[in-house]
């Protein structure tokens, strides 16, 4: 479904991601891990079209992407979850799923899609007419997924979901990426808590100084001593 | 009693100076551009009006109708070859080149139509409520500026092109990863200023005589009341107009229209002393 192969991009004369090569197959949850600055964001930047690439291709669905505005992309049918939701904070939490469902194909079935997300997210039909910035963090993150969905992705790209929230109420954010992957759609995920982002993935990627340095499946990762070492602290 | 007829003809004078304060707002808010031609926008719209119906004696509505879409048209040239092109450069830039334009929009005015004052020199009749007069040149057009501002309120909020505005002037960003074409965005907002603009000029045209130097009083104006109200608050812009037209007139008939004038921008010198992100302005922290 999403096929990156060797590419490469930064910022001016900054060379963040070098030759990355990824797949993400139809219905399956791939993370990317690594540590702060290894250039995670910005491949994700890369993929959404907010960034141009250096070299390399990045193909989705068979066609070419990586030359493609954002919201060209968003319409093809990959939804993105920025680092922190950056939900839209002066508008109601309603008029932010309104704008998640912004693409044509998503209004038609606008009111449908929004019974869905009511259901798999309560606590959002109780807020909907709040507006969105006083919102609880992990409402707004729950919104910012909920907004993604709208859209009728294919592919769903989430960044560090897990990022400036508390322990418990990760684990509901993470039980949220549960559901939605059960629901058959393909996760492209980039985290840093390791541990419980292993436990949602069909196949990983460590990226590490914007360089791939191991691949493979949640076991391979539980396995390998440096990781085990460095990122699991086992 | 004075002071009411200064109210009433305060409220009649804010409805218009909303809407010049509503576009520049809109605009500010999605492109981050102080679109300094304006005030020259309108008086090209007044001159249409003025050329179409005195001089070819076309019907006064369709006038204003053709200066409208001629104004949208312009705008949006002015977006295409002036504002888009220069987005990604210093906001310096930007704002030297709209002044540019203000000059170009002045010269072409005085080029064509010399530095005459060109008008309607109607007279239009008054009615009175109790002891308060109320002029028709000045209530219609404020009746004009209420239902366009509604049809905009509504546009904003019922819409999904009203939800990408709002959406972008938040997070522009964030609005291109919800599928918004931000490009378009930002020519349709221009568009809907270059339409509000045609309204004022037809609002303006059975009160005012244009020349080529009129667009600069009202600019000051219209951004004044701006910055009072929060730049960027659409909101704030429009308490602000009527708040500005309200002191303005009732200054000017407790007074002379030059004191109430200077009278306005005491008080806007005033209160942005205190409070110099204006009355609904978010408060930048300097680092």
């Amino acid at each position: 479904m999403l096929n990156i192969e060797k590419l490469s991009a930064g910022y001016g004369k900054f060379s963040i991601i070098k030759d990355i090569s990824i797949e993400v197959a139809d219905g399956k949850t791939v993370i990317i891990i690594g540590p702060n600055g290894a250039g995670k964001s910005t491949l994700l930047k890369v993929i959404s079209g907010l960034l141009t690439p250096a070299s390399g291709t990045i193909y989705f669905d068979g066609q070419r992407i990586d030359e493609k505005a954002p919201h060209e992309v968003v319409n093809l049918g990959i939804s993105v979850v920025p680092e922190g939701g950056r939900i839209f904070p002066e508008l109601t939490a309603y008029d932010n799923l309104r704008a998640g469902a912004y693409p044509k194909r998503a209004r038609k079935h606008f009111k449908e899609n929004l019974q869905e997300i009511f259901h798999l997210f309560p606590i959002l039909k109780q807020r909907k007419n709040q507006l969105a910035g006083s919102l609880s963090g992990g409402e707004r993150q729950m919104l910012a997924i909920a907004r993604a969905l709208m859209s009728e992705p294919k592919l769903i790209m989430l960044d560090e979901l897990s990022a400036g929230l508390g322990p418990i109420v990760v684990t509901h954010v993470f039980e949220h990426v549960e559901k939605i992957k059960a629901r058959g759609y393909s996760i492209l995920m980039v985290e840093q808590n390791v541990l419980k982002a292993l436990r949602l993935a069909d196949y990983a990627y460590l990226l590490e100084s914007g360089k791939l340095q191991f691949q493979g499946t949640e076991q391979d990762f539980r396995q390998h001593p440096h990781i085990r070492l460095s990122y699991l602290g086992i | 009693m004075l002071i009411l007829n200064g109210l009433v003809n305060g409220l009649l004078y804010g409805g218009l100076l909303a809407l010049l304060a509503f576009a520049i707002n809109l605009i500010f808010g999605v492109l981050n551009v102080l679109h300094l031609a304006y005030g020259q926008c309108v008086m090209i719209g007044l001159y249409i009006i003025y050329v179409l119906t005195i001089l070819l004696h076309i019907p006064f509505i369709i006038s204003c109708f053709v200066a409208i879409v001629a104004l949208v048209g312009l705008n949006i040239l002015i977006h295409v070859s002036v504002v888009q092109p220069l987005l990604k450069t210093p906001l310096l830039n930007q704002l030297i080149a709209l002044a540019g334009l203000i000059i170009v929009l002045e010269n072409v005015a005085l080029g064509i139509f010399g530095g005459d004052y060109l008008g309607f020199n109607l007279i239009f009749p008054a009615f009175a409520i109790g002891e308060v007069y109320i002029r028709i040149s000045m209530l219609i057009p404020f009746l004009c500026s209420l239902a366009a501002l509604a049809i905009l309120w509504l546009f904003l909020h019922k819409t999904y092109t009203g939800l990408a505005i709002k959406a972008v002037v938040q997070d522009r960003e964030m609005a291109s990863l919800v599928a918004m074409n931000t490009k378009q965005i930002y020519l349709i907002t221009f568009a809907i200023g270059g339409l509000l603009a045609g309204i004022v000029a037809a609002c303006f045209a059975p009160i005012y005589v244009v020349h080529p130097h009129f667009g600069l009083a009202f600019t000051l104006t219209a951004f004044v009341t701006v910055v009072l109200g929060g730049l960027g608050n659409l909101l704030g812009g429009f308490i602000a107009a009527f708040f500005i037209g309200i002191v303005s007139q009732i200054g000017a008939i407790i007074f002379t229209s030059e004191i109430g004038e200077i009278l306005v921008y005491v008080i806007f010198i005033l209160i942005i002393l205190f409070r110099p992100q204006g009355l609904l302005g978010v408060k930048v922290r300097s680092a």
